[in-house]
């Protein structure tokens, strides 16, 4: 099912171009291929769902495309560039560029520091300062990003714990927003949330994505939130891509047998279990 | 079989309310679902149910088993209950198994408890009830330890051990939250299957609106402490008639939204700060 085979070439308004990406963990009998010749683009402006079960290499890829890791083998441009081995120092440019959420705000969060704080953080960094525009004036930021997620203000001096999960995962996302960004990288934004709190964080994402023209990469166990957010999917199994292609294609006629197999294991709504006699 | 009249819950010395006066019915063999968002009540409803509240919680009003009153009794009476008559599977199957005993152990442990039953003949009723739960190699996964098997399989375990005493009663909290998505139809498949065999009704309390539509027939909405309504799952999931209930449905149903459009939202239905409709 997979494309690796034959890499299309780099196009214009690629912004990302991962070509071959391998990462072993650990060494010898107990070596763990988390990630197997995967190979992807991501164009500017595209809403691309990475989904698969756990082991699958979701968070893997996510975190090597966000420069957190590094492959063993494989590379990856973004807007041209290779990234796969520049050293943290060099990496400004893409931390001030590509920004992640993650799934459980309570963690991502620092509990010590308030909400200011928190979200101007970004802004303070000395490797993503130089690459940020000069206007960027903190406290105005800070106002401007609250206001996009839909926060107040006054909230500014208070500390994580006084909010709920879905005020957390906003404040995460205002953080997230704050350098301007190009790419968003959401690594299950609401498997944590309530039902009734995950309508407003997924509407607040599609916004977020429409006007400020974000590229945005969301990483989920749920189709469904995957079939909602993205225009494009990839699915992953054991570290490789299954399958690709347009949502609408992949989730309405799977050609992988795995892709089928997730798609009709999502729980439906039913009228009750089937009456036994 | 279970009776649960004005059940209130608060905790600590300020009387933080928790469960504010719910009162249900659960008939033998029934299977209720409980939604509702966090802090609801549906999980202090189910320690209540098994009398696993900690120490500081206050409570008032009524639960009877099979006509015996629960509510404030001692632990030494209530012990002898839990595993017996009713049980309880949890949602992260890694923190509810002891990590330093072989998983067999652990389900035969429950038998001993409660039937007295000798070491060997319980083996053989773990092997058993270990097959019926789906698990492919009983014999490997009885030996094994926690860690060694995989979240499925530790769920499955946890089933067995839940039903091994033929419960009449078995509370599930969110049995399959953690679970990859093929994981949880293959054990939502199983519970159903066991729950049936054995005859035992469940309370089974979950966010997931569709994995509750799959395992009960009748569903129960808790809203800050109060059940606010009840009804049958073809009826309720399609014609709710409280307007918390009428967002929650509408909220969950990403199934029916043109991807991309605008999700609907609980307060489009229901307005929480006067507890009135949204006129539509």
């Amino acid at each position: 099912m997979t494309s690796n085979a034959n890499p299309e070439a780099p196009r214009r308004d690629g912004l990302y171009s991962v070509r071959g990406l391998t990462r072993v963990y650990g060494r010898g009998s107990n070596a763990l291929r988390a990630l197997n010749d995967v190979s992807l683009t991501v164009s500017s402006g595209e809403r691309l769902g990475i989904v698969g079960e756990s082991g699958s290499g979701k968070s893997t890829l996510i975190r090597l495309m966000a420069g957190l890791d590094r492959p063993n083998s494989g590379s990856i441009l973004y807007t041209g560039r290779e990234i796969t081995h520049l050293a943290e120092r060099q990496l400004g440019f893409l931390r001030a560029s590509v920004q992640l959420v993650f799934q459980d705000p309570r963690s991502s969060l620092n509990p010590r520091m308030r909400v200011r704080d928190i979200i101007t953080e970004p802004l303070r960094s000395r490797l993503v300062r130089r690459h940020l525009s000069r206007d960027l004036e903190h406290q105005a930021r800070l106002a401007e990003v609250l206001e996009a997620v839909g926060l107040s203000i006054k909230l500014a001096d208070r500390f994580p714990h006084e909010f709920s999960g879905g005020q957390r995962q906003r404040i995460a996302i205002a953080r997230a927003l704050a350098p301007q960004p190009d790419v968003l990288i959401a690594d299950e934004p609401v498997s944590a949330l309530d039902v009734s709190v995950r309508a407003q964080v997924l509407n607040l994402l599609a916004d977020l994505v429409r006007s400020f023209g974000l590229t945005l990469i969301v990483v989920s166990h749920d189709l469904m939130v995957v079939r909602h957010l993205c225009d494009t999917v990839v699915v992953l199994r054991q570290g490789e891509v299954e399958e690709r292609g347009r949502a609408a294609e992949v989730f309405g006629n799977p050609q992988a047998p795995y892709t089928r197999t997730l798609w009709e294991s999502v729980p439906r709504f039913t009228g009750g279990p089937a009456q036994k006699a | 079989m279970l009776q649960v009249r004005d059940l209130e819950v608060s905790f600590g010395r300020r009387r933080v309310p928790a469960l504010r006066g719910i009162s249900f019915d659960l008939a033998t063999g029934q299977r209720l679902g409980l939604i509702g968002e966090s802090g609801s009540g549906k999980s202090v409803t189910a320690l209540a149910l098994l009398g696993l509240l900690p120490e500081n919680a206050h409570t008032g009003g009524s639960i009877r088993l099979n006509d015996h009153e629960l509510l404030g009794r001692p632990e030494r009476d209530l012990a002898p209950l839990r595993g017996n008559a009713m049980s309880m599977v949890f949602q992260e199957p890694m923190t509810a198994l002891d990590p330093t005993m072989p998983v067999g152990r652990q389900v035969a442990e429950v038998l001993r408890l409660h039937a007295g039953a000798e070491a060997g003949p319980a083996r053989s009723r773990v092997l058993a009830v270990l097959a019926e739960v789906g698990v492919p190699d009983p014999v490997r996964v009885a030996d094994s330890y926690p860690h060694q098997l995989s979240g499925g399989q530790r769920q499955r375990a946890l089933i067995a051990m839940a039903l091994i005493n033929r419960p009449d009663l078995v509370i599930c909290d969110e049995p399959t939250t953690a679970l990859d998505v093929t994981v949880q139809a293959r054990v939502l498949a199983v519970l159903d299957q066991v729950l049936a065999a054995k005859g035992a009704a469940c309370l089974f309390i979950s966010h997931d609106l569709a994995v509750v539509s799959q395992v009960c027939s009748e569903v129960m909405v808790m809203l800050e402490g109060r059940i606010v309504e009840r009804g049958p799952i073809a009826r309720l999931f399609v014609a709710p008639e409280h307007p918390y209930t009428r967002g929650l449905v509408a909220t969950a149903r990403l199934d029916l939204v043109e991807p991309g459009a605008r999700l609907p939202v609980v307060e489009d239905f229901y307005d929480r700060a006067t507890g009135a409709a949204v006129p539509q």
